[in-house]
């Protein structure tokens, strides 16, 4: 109960500093902006289906989280800092060739993570887990 | 690795609901298990077999067991 709280406090969190970072440019977003606030609803859904499906749980009075959902969590983590590295040497060399202010790249890059994390665990929830 | 986890589990009256909540675990991961994708932890497999009132073999085929009786 305590964790879906805090995945709720967090995605919260992210939807009150994206409100901030949009009120103090005045509403002027530029078109990556437009981009990136899309990309930012989909990862709060992400957080709302996860929230929700363990409170459904709990509803049923099933566990929260039981050996598959943390297998899936876990191998989902570990893919994703695989791909993750390779990521952010994409965006090196994206920095290389077209420099930008490194705020923007780190926000990139932290974006990025997010949305591969996001994959991640969707292809594998839906692909399932054997033990090889 | 096969299972018949539905087939004993209608045999018993009992549904998803019921044996999540008997083993421990989420519906959705008996949901993964009768759809072939997961293979459970020991312990698991263990507890199924013990509600479902059988033993492990009988509940979880392995594949060299398949290949045997084919």
């Amino acid at each position: 109960m305590k964790k879906s709280y805090l995945l709720i406090f967090m995605a919260l969190a992210v939807v009150f500093t994206t409100g901030v970072w949009l009120f103090t440019t005045g509403f002027a977003v530029s078109q990556l902006g437009v981009i990136k606030f899309g990309v930012i609803g989909l990862l709060f859904a992400f957080a709302l289906f996860i929230v929700f499906s363990r409170f459904k749980s709990e509803r049923r009075g099933e566990p929260a989280e039981d050996e598959l959902s943390k297998k899936i969590m876990m191998k989902a983590s570990s893919l994703a800092f695989y791909i993750s590295i390779y990521f952010w040497l994409g965006l090196m060399y994206y920095s290389d060739r077209e420099p930008d202010e490194p705020r923007h790249l780190i926000g990139m890059g932290i974006l990025g993570m997010a949305v591969i994390f996001a994959v991640c665990w969707l292809v594998i929830r839906w692909r399932g887990i054997k033990n090889g | 690795m096969d299972n018949r986890i539905r087939e004993l589990r209608a045999r018993h009256n009992l549904t998803q609901d019921d044996l999540a909540r008997r083993v421990g675990v989420r519906r959705e991961t008996i949901v993964f298990l009768e759809k072939g994708k997961y293979n459970p932890s020991l312990k698991l497999a263990w507890d199924i077999a013990k509600v479902l009132e059988t033993s492990i073999e009988e509940v979880f085929i392995f594949e060299e067991n398949l290949d045997q009786s084919g």
